[in-house]
């Protein structure tokens, strides 16, 4: 089977890769396609927030967003050294929910993760999140990792 | 897959193309010439009318020729370095310096905060004409309009690339309707081609096309956000090149059609001393059909083109935040991305802020009896700002020759950069010697700039925006 794990750079896209990995069963997953979406008419077309990357401060490297892209596809794909499956990394561009879509139709992907967005207005009022569109046009089951409830900040004073 | 260890390495660009770009050359094509069009010529004509006289098409040919020549030189560095920060990454690249790397980054954002003053005001001015100059008050529609298109840009409908076209498409077909209705005119034979030769400027007639060719120069700008989809593009040592000096001239000769027919069809002075020129054209009721329903028709490509232009300079605005932050030129803060709607909110937030807040001063200035329209007064005088940034481009662009060179990199003629150089300062010199109180103006950005440079250096050393910003810090 192919798995289609997908991130947008965020926090969550990593925990959803974590999740697939707490509960699959990697004898049964053949390939894993990390797959990160380049927004080319954003302002910001990939954020990494994953990865510490070396800061090359005055080279303006950061201004690549390519660079981000890649470096988080590494992150992602870290978490899958050694567990078995053939992991490949794939950047795409366009709209988000689309091109993963046309990935997982491509690859003729068995499950597609995606983390899912907050739990704000922003997502529930305003135009759906890519993990709902996912939901809806994806070709197979999509496994959507909601992010942890959180956790009352008080304690840490 | 019992022998799990031996995962295989995973490479980035593995079979069908693990790299796969989207914007074609056509999509760029359009890209240049909607954010070109929409930035000056519905807003911008009636001025150039006034300042030349019915000749005033010369001046459009003039200033679109020398910026054309400035995009050669951006379409060669794009193709060199395809990272999506534009001159600040290029001027960096040559100079490495970075006081003036940090220059050049604030005096764009100013000119960009300006112009997007201005095409709101320009809206307002188009969105009362729905109501026959009355309707709702001018800043509240230019400041809903500015905060509808933050909001708009932080869900990220701006994304869609078939909307960017359709709009494009719209903002071609308001022009298109204007030389319709000159040829029109012309075919009826009405119209009266002295006009277009006329300078009706006392004084001399090359300074009258100078100050013309500065004001036109403005409806050219926006081309240098075409560098925000270079990372994105297929091919693009081919597509970029042809797609935005191509985009950059045709949008000229639109220009330049389009002047000729508003000069053809409308008294000059008339053209000169409307807030809508453009639809004064479509007012003369030429065309037989009914004139109230086209000037309805015509005002909402209008409004649709203004929109259209203002989006991208407040996409392009948080991307060059975002990106000084992460090299630490400002603070950190500016890097903050949305966690679940990646868009980085704080810069665009402080966009609209900024923007807003200088419509409001310039209606308040205004209105306490001031006597100067502020924001097309800023807009004019940042023109100066990016006249100085055109030719530091072309400056570097030739310093780097030798450098980064790759066979397939496109590589601008150099002695028509050369002659872009001579015409941006000639009309740099022409602003200042115009209008030298345009200094004090610039200086006083450039102040503004400076706080919050130093707010970097003093507040700024623990938040390096070239980390990721906690999450968690949020709320």
């Amino acid at each position: 089977m192919h798995v289609i794990v997908a991130t947008d750079g965020s926090k969550q896209s990593l925990a959803a890769a974590k999740q697939l990995k707490a509960f699959a069963d990697p004898t049964k997953i053949t390939d894993i396609s990390v797959v990160a979406v380049m927004r080319p008419l954003a302002s910001v077309a990939f954020a990494d927030d994953l990865s510490d990357h070396p800061a090359r401060k005055g080279e303006w490297e950061s201004a690549s967003f390519r660079d981000a892209a890649e470096s988080a596809l590494s992150t992602i794909a870290a978490v899958y050294d050694g567990w078995g499956p053939k992991v490949h990394k794939r950047i795409r561009s366009g709209s988000a929910a689309n091109e993963i879509i046309k990935a997982a139709k491509q690859y003729d992907a068995g499950l597609v993760v995606v983390a899912a967005g907050g739990r704000g207005l922003s997502d529930s009022v305003l135009v759906g999140s890519t993990a709902q569109r996912v939901q809806h046009y994806a070709p197979c089951p999509v496994l959507v990792v909601r992010p942890a409830p959180r956790v009352k900040k008080a304690r840490k004073g | 897959m019992a022998e799990s260890t031996a995962t295989v390495p995973p490479t980035a660009d593995d079979d069908d193309g693990g790299l796969k770009r989207s914007i074609t050359g056509a999509q760029l094509f359009f890209y240049t010439l909607g954010d070109v069009l929409g930035s000056g010529i519905y807003v911008l004509i009636g001025l150039v009318a006034a300042a030349v006289g019915g000749a005033f098409w010369i001046a459009f040919a003039a200033g679109v020729t020398v910026a054309a020549i400035t995009g050669s030189a951006y379409a060669e560095l794009v193709t060199k370095y395809p990272q999506a920060a534009g001159s600040s990454l290029y001027v960096q690249k040559a100079f490495r310096n970075r006081p003036l790397t940090f220059l050049v980054t604030v005096s764009f954002l100013a000119a960009s905060f300006a112009a997007s003053g201005s095409l709101a005001t320009g809206f307002a001015s188009y969105f009362s004409e729905l109501f026959d100059g009355g309707g709702p008050p001018a800043l509240i529609v230019s400041l809903l309009f500015v905060a509808i298109l933050v909001l708009i840009n932080f869900i990220g409908i701006t994304e869609s690339v078939v909307m960017n076209m359709l709009m494009t498409f719209i903002e071609l077909s308001g022009l298109l309707i204007v030389i319709i209705i000159a040829i029109y005119h012309i075919a009826q034979g009405n119209a009266d081609f002295g006009t277009l030769t006329d300078i009706s400027v006392s004084g001399n007639p090359g300074l009258a096309v100078l100050a013309g060719v500065a004001l036109s120069f403005f409806a050219m700008t926006g081309f240098e956000n075409t560098a925000n989809v270079a990372e994105e593009t297929i091919d693009p040592y081919k597509a970029f090149p042809r797609s935005l000096i191509g985009g950059m001239v045709v949008a000229g000769l639109v220009y330049v059609l389009v002047s000729m027919a508003a000069a053809l069809t409308v008294p000059i002075d008339t053209l000169a001393e409307s807030d809508v020129a453009l639809l004064e054209v479509v007012k003369q009721g030429i065309l037989p059909f009914s004139t109230e329903l086209m000037t309805t028709i015509f005002t909402i490509i209008a409004l649709v083109a203004i929109t259209n232009t203002t989006l991208v300079t407040l996409v392009t605005q948080p991307r060059i935040l975002y990106g000084m932050a992460r090299e630490d030129v400002v603070p950190g803060v500016f890097a903050k991305i949305h966690p679940t709607r990646r868009s980085p909110w704080v810069g665009l937030l402080f966009s609209g802020l900024v923007v807003g807040a200088l419509l409001v001063t310039g209606y308040a200035v205004t209105a306490a009896g001031g006597g100067i329209d502020l924001v097309n007064r800023l807009a004019l005088v940042t023109v100066v700002f990016l006249l100085l940034i055109y030719a530091l481009v072309i400056v570097t662009c030739l310093k780097l020759r030798g450098q980064d060179e790759d066979e397939r990199a496109f590589r601008a003629n150099t002695p028509l950069l050369l002659l872009g150089l001579v015409g941006n300062l000639a009309i740099l010199y022409y602003v200042i010697y115009d209008d030298p109180t345009s200094l004090l103006w610039c200086a006083g950005l450039l102040a503004v700039g400076g706080a919050l440079f130093l707010a970097e250096h003093f507040f700024g050393s623990r938040g390096t925006g070239a980390t990721a910003p906690e999450l968690e810090k949020e709320i």
